[in-house]
């Protein structure tokens, strides 16, 4: 399998987090469905270009919190029913990313007024198409 | 010239360490047979694999004459880890990693290869070590055939099968004289040898140094396979800094000699960031003062305003900062490993770091 995601260095996180991050936000936008086969630890490791023991550790973190299930001399697969966040995590996750938003939204220029109906709209977006306006730019067509 | 029936002598004037290796211990081949029965039997319990580093320096001094190369340098590679060795030209490293293979008498200290002193027990332990030179110069009419056939019965563990793959993928012709192949053709050839003796360490000396940007891809996805199948324990010297801190869990930076850092990368890298003010005020220098609790390596003002890279981030100090009159607005942003080699190894990154230090030639 490609890579779905990209890896940045320069990212704050540590890689390893920026993996976990990466498959329990694939999972929670539906784009890996439940019961999912995921790459083997080797083929991820190499699509990224990451240390084998790197991913490992995410997969493992992602395992332990019930995202994803190992079936023995199977390889490993979203689970059936990924959990959900915590009320504490959700929040602590929810705040850190607005703060970003806000962030960038005071550098553009605007109003919290006016960040908040565009979040509003992104909301209503994301719901209709389930992710779909993450990835506009695939042309018609393209095997996904 | 066919290889297995050259004289050892003519080979071992060749620099390549897996071939001077190999002929050394072709030439006190029962001392190897006997140093394998020991080195097997001890690798034959986890528990003695955990207890011993695959590679330690230990204090280890190498001088040319009245200048000192490397100074009094310690380190210690855990198993299965991957260790990055970087260094501006000149810092020692070439001198360090030759003390590591056992091709150079350190003046004082000494290195470890699993517990053995790797100078006096060069011929045996090089059969566990995989070594991609800087310069891979394998006797230049020989084709990568010939040598893997000449490679084969100096490492117990030699796997024949995955060397002709390797090439295969890589695209290398294994019946065209070392010398006729492309520097990229030449390193993976130099790096397929290097894992057919299926190593628990490897030694790799700046191996993409001169690859273009695909060969050095197609290099770092077959370590990664490596790593992924045999968990073999990596050094690594290297300028490629963004490929390398994608992989390595641990760095050490040589400058002068001196081993000026030696930390996982994951810690390093929470803790050097980079701090800047846009609007630094009337008096710019003293907003820099605000820093100093953060430790603060390069301050650089300008009309933008003032940033600086500090070693010693923790998200509280940085709070207390922004909410000092000095620091109000102040923002972070994280750094890329080549960001902290350059912060921390000095401002004129494109000198090297002083003429002639490479060691001998």
């Amino acid at each position: 399998m490609k890579a779905a995601f990209p890896i940045d260095p320069s990212d704050p996180r540590p890689i390893w987090r920026q993996i976990e991050e990466n498959v329990r936000h694939l999972v929670a936008s539906g784009a890996l469905r439940p019961s999912t086969s995921m790459p083997s630890v080797r083929e991820l490791a190499r699509g990224l270009a990451v240390n084998p023991a790197t991913v490992a550790k995410a997969y493992q973190r992602l395992t332990d919190a019930g995202v994803l299930a190992v079936r023995r001399g199977d390889g490993t697969y979203v689970a059936s029913a990924p959990p959900a966040l915590s009320a504490a995590q959700l929040h602590d996750r929810l705040h850190a990313e607005a703060l970003r938003y806000a962030s960038l939204a005071a550098t553009l220029g605007a109003t919290a007024q006016q960040a908040a109906a565009a979040l509003e709209s992104a909301w209503r977006d994301f719901a209709a198409g389930r992710g779909a306006a993450e990835r506009p730019a695939a042309p018609p067509g393209d095997p996904v | 010239m066919s290889l297995t029936s050259a004289p050892a002598s003519t080979l071992a004037a060749g620099a390549v360490p897996g071939f001077t290796a190999a002929v050394r211990s072709d030439a006190a081949a029962g001392a190897l047979a006997a140093d394998l029965a020991r080195t097997g039997a001890a690798a034959a319990t986890a528990d003695a694999r955990a207890a011993v580093p695959p590679l330690a320096a230990e204090a280890i001094t190498v001088r040319y004459g009245r200048r000192t190369a490397v100074d009094a340098v310690s380190l210690t590679l855990s198993e299965g880890s991957v260790y990055a060795l970087l260094g501006r030209n000149g810092a020692g490293k070439s001198s360090l990693v030759r003390c590591l293979l056992g091709q150079q008498r350190p003046a004082a200290g000494r290195a470890l290869l699993f517990g053995r002193d790797a100078w006096r027990h060069r011929a045996s332990l090089m059969a566990q070590v995989g070594v991609v030179p800087e310069q891979p110069d394998a006797p230049p009419g020989a084709t990568a055939r010939q040598l893997a056939r000449f490679c084969r019965p100096l490492y117990p563990h030699w796997d024949g099968g995955a060397f002709e793959g390797r090439l295969r993928r890589f695209g290398v012709p294994t019946d065209l004289a070392f010398g006729r192949l492309s520097k990229g053709q030449q390193g993976h050839v130099a790096l397929a040898l290097a894992l057919a003796a299926r190593p628990r360490l490897l030694i790799l000396d700046d191996p993409t140094l001169g690859l273009d940007a695909v060969a050095r891809r197609a290099f770092f996805e077959e370590l990664i396979g490596e790593l992924a199948d045999r968990g073999t324990t990596v050094l690594i010297a290297t300028h490629d800094l963004a490929a390398v801190e994608r992989i390595a869990d641990r760095a050490g930076i040589l400058a002068g000699g001196h081993l000026v850092l030696d930390e996982d990368l994951e810690g390093l890298k929470q803790r050097c960031r980079r701090i800047w003010l846009a609007d630094a005020g009337a008096a710019p220098a003293t907003a820099l003062d605000g820093f100093a609790p953060l430790a603060a390596q390069r301050t650089v003002t300008g009309d933008w305003g003032v940033e600086t890279v500090v070693a010693a981030y923790d998200d509280e100090r940085f709070r207390a900062f922004q909410d000092s009159a000095a620091g109000a607005g102040a923002r972070v942003t994280s750094l890329t490993l080549e960001e902290i080699f350059i912060a921390l190894t000095g401002a004129d990154a494109d000198q090297p770091e002083s003429a002639g230090a490479g060691g001998p030639r």
